[in-house]
């Protein structure tokens, strides 16, 4: 894992929760909504939420990370299962050292490897735990484990993926759209059969494509990666393949937002960016966050080349976008960042400070830019 | 914005007008009061919100006409198009509101015994007639003569692309003292963006004639609202195949009615050309990749949109609804849609109209680039749901299409042709 060197800076870790007052009224998009988002200013915590003794399967590679920093500040007991392999705890890009030691003083850590379900079983059992996180589940058997041990969860909150939608023709996806049971995401669906069946109170989270700062799927950083060495983006098809982004900030929120809410009740919410973004579109919003000049897009057709097992662009191609509504009416939630202020944050907290999990791989581009330039 | 607490009164009792609930008539003075505490909008939703009212939808007729007897009976004008694709939206909103109890005056532009009133909808208008509805012609300027100095709640201009042909009708109206003005616009007017869908609120074209409209009517009036519809379908358009077949005016060859789509502009004729093709077999050529996307809406979503705006005017004020289904479409899948409600297979050629030397805008009826708007404002401020169901709807348009008969009608597609040799593709022709 490339460098995730520890960096000192003032700015305040934006937490922003909802109230819920008046909440499904709240959400007017008559107006530019810059005027009273109150990003970077003093946490709102929720209030009257009793303290849960929580577990987060994962919390310490991406979406975890500002998770359990959310349900800290809530006043809850937070106990992150991992094998270890990553940091407990590390100090965020941003977050203050005051903050920084509240929070890596007050997280708990169980450490072991979920795929022995054995010791998940019997560890959980022997702990007990009011409401569980699975953030890093893929396949239902190791969530079964998690079930067993705890026969009186009040909450199992799931992180699925809206890759598990039946690709159509007729977008964006809503939770009540046909889902594909021979994706690659299967396991995700099987999940939340498994937890459909078993008589427990599940919460069920879809996001789309995650960005922000840590983020260990290249997407933003593709992208800065070649804005940053001048190279041209080379987008496959047309460009205008239509995706959808969503702040990992916004989705750790949304998360907190489920917690003990009746309205998440055995329900699926698809959380991500309020609009979504051609691909063209999204290699200038990154360009615009980090303040390069407009990108030379390369278009090329993806079958008239053969990348052995690399991948030459980030993301599926296709359209993919899911409505959020479902989450903004019943959990009272809009998301806090819009594209190119998400993609700021990532590139001013990560990318920009020298930052970034994979190295440049500038391969396939080469691959197509070479091709395209006898083909001229 | 001005809010009297009776009118919040009138708009819970209103709201609820689906479901029968006590909780929600004004039964009192001081339930009136209460609603038109700081915020009798929110409070009005709000308490009809708990009592379960549904979206509304055209279907129980004696529900609503007890609904309007309870006190939330409106007069509303609407004035009319004398053609082109919104013409069908003013029909089905009179009808929405008649089964709802209101009183509908119909004021369509023009002469009653001209040619346009031969075609749809203007041809069905019995139907609204039947079922209480007044219908009057003349010119919109001069609205309160052509109404013979009748007074209304409301009115809708589904007219005017401009401030020249609303204006005198907004201004009567404000003179008149109409507690509701609507106003019939365009999602044409967003600028274009990398980040689809256009939400209200997006910046628009600031030289659209809808624009000024929409401005002048803001200053003018405590209670507006515009919608702003994309593409239409639904039985009863105005774009009827045998006029445009002996329509001289006509530049693009004679259409039939595959589909019958509305768009506020010529190019419909050569969309049914386009999806006629389907019939007989021939591919059908898109510009691009066909990945782009558009939204075609059922016009009964339009008419339930604006009627909630009249049931709901607290709601409403000041507030701009993009008037469209919930659902982008792509080309490719348009097509796809239209084959299987035909049910044959059909062969999509994908060309460039740069290479190929053709106007985009000539050879396909909708625009060439992403064009998706989302309701999401009647969404949130009026509970409002969408009913359209493409792949559905496109198979009962298509049940009419092949009941009139016209699938056998002689066609030429001199634009396809061009395209698709350029392309190099082979056309069968289909007995």
């Amino acid at each position: 894992m490339a460098a995730m060197a520890s960096l000192k800076s003032s700015l305040l870790l934006p937490c922003p929760l909802s109230d819920f007052s008046g909440a499904a009224l709240s959400i007017s998009s008559q107006t530019r909504r810059r005027s009273w988002r109150s990003r970077g200013a003093t946490i709102k915590v929720s209030a009257a939420a009793d303290s849960k003794n929580i577990l987060v399967m994962g919390g310490t590679r991406f979406i975890g990370i500002f998770l359990s920093r959310l349900l800290v500040k809530e006043g809850h007991q937070v106990t992150l299962f991992t094998r270890g392999k990553a940091p407990i705890t590390q100090q965020l890009p941003g977050e203050s050292d005051a903050e920084y030691a509240e929070f890596s003083s007050k997280v708990l850590h169980l450490k072991g490897d979920r795929q022995d379900f054995d010791f998940v079983k019997t560890s959980l059992a022997a702990k007990g735990f009011d409401v569980v996180y699975d953030i890093n589940g893929r396949e239902a058997v190791e969530v079964a484990p998690i079930l067993d041990a705890l026969p009186n969860l009040e909450q199992y909150i799931y992180c699925s993926s809206a890759g598990v939608y039946l690709k159509s023709d007729l977008l964006p996806h809503f939770e009540t759209d046909a889902v594909d049971p021979k994706s690659r995401h299967k396991g995700k669906l099987e999940t939340e059969s498994l937890l459909e069946s078993r008589d427990v109170n599940w919460t069920s989270i879809r996001p789309v494509y995650i960005y922000g700062p840590l983020n260990y799927n290249p997407v933003e950083e593709w992208f800065f990666h070649r804005l940053k060495a001048g190279r041209p983006i080379p987008i496959p098809g047309a460009g205008n393949q239509i995706t959808q982004l969503g702040h990992v900030k916004d989705l750790a929120t949304a998360f907190g937002l489920v917690l003990g809410n009746p309205k998440a009740s055995k329900q699926v919410f698809n959380i991500s960016g309020a609009k979504y973004v051609t691909f063209d579109g999204l290699a200038r919003a990154c360009a615009k966050a980090g303040g390069f000049p407009e990108p030379e897009i390369i278009h090329y057709n993806p079958k008239d080349f053969d990348f052995g097992k690399k991948k030459a662009f980030p993301f599926r191609d296709q359209h993919f976008f899911a409505s959020i509504e479902k989450a903004t009416k019943e959990l009272g939630c809009t998301p806090e960042y819009d594209l190119v202020d998400g993609l700021t944050d990532s590139y001013n907290l990560d990318f920009g400070r020298g930052t970034f999990r994979k190295e440049a791989d500038f391969t396939t581009d080469d691959i197509i830019l070479g091709k395209k330039l006898v083909s001229v | 914005m001005a809010f009297s607490s009776t009118a919040a009164a009138t708009a819970a009792a209103a709201f609820a007008s689906g479901h029968r609930s006590a909780a929600c008539r004004p039964s009192s003075k001081s339930s009136s009061s209460f609603l038109g505490a700081s915020f009798p909008r929110v409070s009005a939703v709000r308490r009809c919100a708990a009592s379960g009212a549904p979206a509304r939808r055209a279907v129980a007729v004696t529900v609503r006409a007890q609904a309007a007897s309870a006190g939330g009976k409106k007069s509303v004008l609407i004035v009319n198009t004398n053609g082109g694709g919104h013409a069908v939206i003013g029909f089905y909103f009179a009808k929405e509101l008649l089964a709802a109890g209101h009183a509908v005056t119909v004021l369509t532009v023009g002469e009653e015994g001209s040619d346009k009133m031969k075609k749809t909808p203007f041809s069905r208008f019995s139907e609204l007639t039947s079922a209480g509805a007044k219908t009057v012609w003349g010119d919109p300027a001069d609205v309160g003569a052509v109404v013979s100095g009748a007074s209304f709640d409301v009115v809708l201009d589904n007219n005017g692309k401009d401030l020249d042909a609303v204006k005198p009708v907004a201004d009567w109206a404000k003179a008149a003292g109409v507690g509701q003005f609507l106003f019939v616009s365009s999602a044409g007017i967003y600028t274009t963006s990398d980040e689809p869908p256009h939400v209200e609120g997006d910046a628009v074209k600031e030289s659209a004639g809808h624009v000024g409209v929409e401005k002048y009517i803001a200053g003018e009036f405590t209670n507006w609202a515009s919608f702003r519809p994309q593409y239409m379908i639904g039985s009863g358009n105005n774009k009827d195949c045998e006029e445009w077949f002996f329509d001289s005016k006509n530049t693009n060859p004679p259409a039939k009615i595959l589909a019958n789509f509305q768009i506020p502009t010529r190019t419909n004729l050569r969309k049914k050309r386009n999806l006629a093709g389907i019939v007989r077999k021939r591919p059908v050529p898109i510009p691009g990749s066909g990945m782009q996307i558009t939204n075609i809406a059922h016009v009964r979503d339009l008419a339930s949109m604006l009627a909630l705006a009249v049931e709901s005017p607290g709601a409403a004020a000041g507030k701009i609804f993009n008037s469209v289904c919930d659902r982008a479409v792509t080309f490719n899948g348009l097509v796809k849609m239209c084959a299987a409600a035909a049910g044959i297979d059909a062969e999509i050629v994908h060309y460039d109209p740069a290479a190929v030397g053709v106007d985009a805008k000539k050879a396909f009826p909708f625009r060439n680039m992403h064009f998706y708007a989302e309701p999401r404002a009647a969404k949130e401020v009026l509970g409002w749901t969408s009913k359209t169901n493409l792949p559905e709807d496109l198979k009962e348009r298509f049940a009419e299409y092949a009941s009139s008969g016209r699938g056998e009608k002689e066609m030429s597609f001199d634009l396809d042709d061009k395209i698709l040799s350029a392309v190099g593709v082979p056309v069968a022709v289909a007995a």
